[in-house]
């Protein structure tokens, strides 16, 4: 495996390269003091400790609004409209990329969805260690605090003035080394950078999540159907959308259209949906197959902890616990959910 | 792997309406052709994506049999939103856009040389016709064809001159019914779950093809098991709300299944254990 050492005096210039070919995207803590990754310009100060970016990165891969068709209304013909810039996501989680990873196998699974794959296409990734954990957290304990896949490169803070740079791909390489050679890592290096996760790795764990081993969650799900925490949790649900708005895995969609004002051409588009919201699953005939929030709400944990999984074999809850800060109901808290749902199937066994 | 953008699942390919009926007042059938000469494909009990331009899409089963020497296919549409309403307001000669055939079939192959009863409640008539019509073109491939049809009161009865003309024929059982009569109905009296009584079945060698409202379903699968009828033999067809037709937007899902591509048709056995199927 290809590793360089990097230091932080040696980032500005590569920034400064990278941004001439691509669009870079970084993480920076804005005046409220929440994290979230922007466009870097030369003033940026990358928020190398951030914990958790409020919203999540899927809308670099499926934009809150994104034209899919462009059509002529005299012809009725159409065309295909895909927009995929040149990006650059600097800073990315490990349980962040895998949710992106999730998301590559679900839209390419079956019919290709080619305005999402086109996007990732051109879309390089360089992960970075997380060095701190957000509070509403629990990544480590849903088994994401790990990703093999996916980057181009793999940062590591290993000193305050050092980075350990794994290479994931050629173009992450070129791009690393676009300003000059750079020294290959050393064994202690990579030590230490191991170190570094293994310390964030039991800090997410001291943090506490789930009480039982992830991948129990699917089965827990198929005993709790009938759970009153259903219904008394989505009481005070407020159908916002808040949570699937935030989730970085959450990728249901709405197909809309809009005319010019000269009622010749137009654009069809589709835009961020949510299951959560109360006009999702209604039909022709006001017929509303999930009309009532605890049905919305089970749909959501379920999607979670088992329709996913069946998938694709992996939980579509990652722990990031954007969820859990979205919610205003204080509702939405997966850990906690699946933990009461385990405790509760225990305590009748 | 290799994307092509032109080659956009999301992009529809331009049909021309060559015919339109009026079924009843609200209710219309569309007789489309594909301007690219090709034949549509589907399958009985498939749907496709339809979009008029300005409009939105909106799914829609495809009514009539795939006949390999005719490139037109037909849609009976209710006027009941946007999209139907445009559609309702097309002429002959006007263009729309198709995608698909989408999603699952009526095993045809496996209903040859058994019985199959027919249960279709209102609209559910539509996308049964394909496999019923089907049937008919390859009559002597198929055993006894039952049909029931069941419709809200007399007024909203659809194909009632080719109901009139099975009705004839001899090789074909149908029985209709209306939940609410009118002063003029001489028929059957009452939701379609009467008609079963009615009907003398074999369960060893009998097939159902099922469509209608929600509402229907549960009433009608315990009269197939008050029949004996296996859960593996009865094949449902369950339409949810489709905005990509792929599998993506979530919107018609039934707990972990996209009813667009793992429907809609499905064997009733196979969604027999999911809470929101039925």
């Amino acid at each position: 495996m290809t590793a360089y050492t990097v230091s932080m005096e040696h980032i500005p210039g590569l920034l400064e390269k990278w941004a001439g070919e691509l669009d870079v995207h970084v993480p920076e803590q804005d005046p409220d003091g929440f994290y979230n990754f922007i466009a870097w310009t030369p003033e940026t100060e990358i928020a190398w400790d951030y914990d958790l970016a409020y919203n999540s990165l899927k809308r670099f891969f499926l934009p809150p609004k994104e034209d899919t068709l462009s059509f002529d209304m005299e012809t009725m013909r159409a065309e295909p409209v895909v927009d995929a810039p040149k990006q650059l996501l600097f800073g990315v989680h490990p349980y962040d990329l895998r949710a992106i990873n999730q998301l590559d196998q679900l839209l390419e699974m079956g019919e290709p969805d080619v305005n999402y794959l086109a996007r990732r296409q051109n879309t390089v990734i360089f992960a970075l260690e997380p060095s701190r954990v957000a509070p509403t957290s629990f990544w480590a304990s849903m088994g994401y605090d790990r990703v093999d896949l996916g980057y181009d490169l793999y940062w590591t803070r290993i000193s305050p003035s050092s980075f350990y740079v794994e290479v994931g791909s050629t173009a992450g390489e070129e791009l690393l080394l676009a300003a000059g050679a750079l020294p290959q890592a050393t064994g202690m290096e990579r030590e230490a950078a191991k170190r570094e996760r293994l310390r964030v790795r039991a800090r997410s764990i001291k943090q506490g999540g789930l009480k039982y081993p992830w991948q129990e969650t699917p089965r827990l799900l198929d005993k709790s159907w009938e759970s009153p925490i259903w219904r008394n949790n989505s009481k005070y649900c407020l159908s916002c959308g808040s949570c699937v708005t935030v989730c970085p895995t959450c990728y249901c969609f709405d197909v809309r259209e809009e005319v010019d004002v000269d009622l010749k051409k137009g654009k069809r588009f589709r835009e961020w949906d949510g299951c959560m919201l109360p006009s999702f699953a209604l039909v022709a005939g006001d017929h509303n197959f999930r009309e009532h929030a605890m049905e919305r709400y089970r749909h959501r944990y379920f999607r979670k902890g088992k329709y996913i999984y069946d998938k694709i074999g992996e939980l579509g809850c990652v722990g990031c616990g954007r969820c859990v800060r979205a919610c205003t109901s204080r509702i939405a808290n997966p850990k906690a959910v699946y933990n009461e749902l385990w405790e509760a199937t225990y305590d009748e066994a | 792997m290799k994307l092509d953008p032109k080659r956009s699942s999301y992009l529809p390919t331009p049909a021309t309406l060559k015919r339109k009926e009026k079924l009843s007042e609200h209710v219309s059938l569309f007789v489309f052709e594909p301007d690219n000469g090709t034949l549509l494909g589907h399958k009985p009990g498939q749907f496709i994506m339809v979009s008029v331009y300005g409009v939105g899409e909106a799914p829609f089963s495809v009514s009539s049999a795939p006949v390999p020497d005719s490139k037109q296919f037909e849609l009976a549409i209710r006027r009941t939103g946007t999209v139907t309403n445009a559609i309702h307001e097309l002429e002959p000669g006007d263009r729309i856009g198709i995608r698909g055939p989408y999603g699952t079939f009526f095993p045809v192959q496996e209903f040859m040389g058994k019985d199959t009863l027919f249960i279709a409640g209102g609209l559910g008539y539509i996308p049964l016709r394909s496999l019923l019509h089907y049937q008919l073109r390859h009559r002597d491939e198929f055993g006894r064809i039952i049909v029931l049809v069941g419709t809200r009161n007399p007024r909203e009865r659809i194909f009632t001159d080719q109901i009139m003309e099975l009705g004839k024929r001899p090789d074909v059982e149908i029985l209709e019914t209306v939940d609410q009569p009118d002063q003029c109905w001489e028929g059957h009296c009452g939701v379609i779950t009467t008609l079963l009584p009615k009907v003398d079945i074999n369960p060893e060698n009998t097939y159902v093809a099922m469509v209608g409202p929600p509402v229907m379903y549960r009433f009608v699968l315990s009269g197939c098991e008050d029949k004996c009828i296996p859960q593996d033999r009865i094949y449902v067809s369950l339409e949810r709300r489709m905005k990509c037709g792929v599998g993506k937007c979530g919107h018609c899902q039934i707990n972990g299944l996209n009813s667009c591509i793992e429907g809609p048709v499905f064997r009733y056995d196979r969604i027999a254990p999911l809470k929101e199927a039925l």
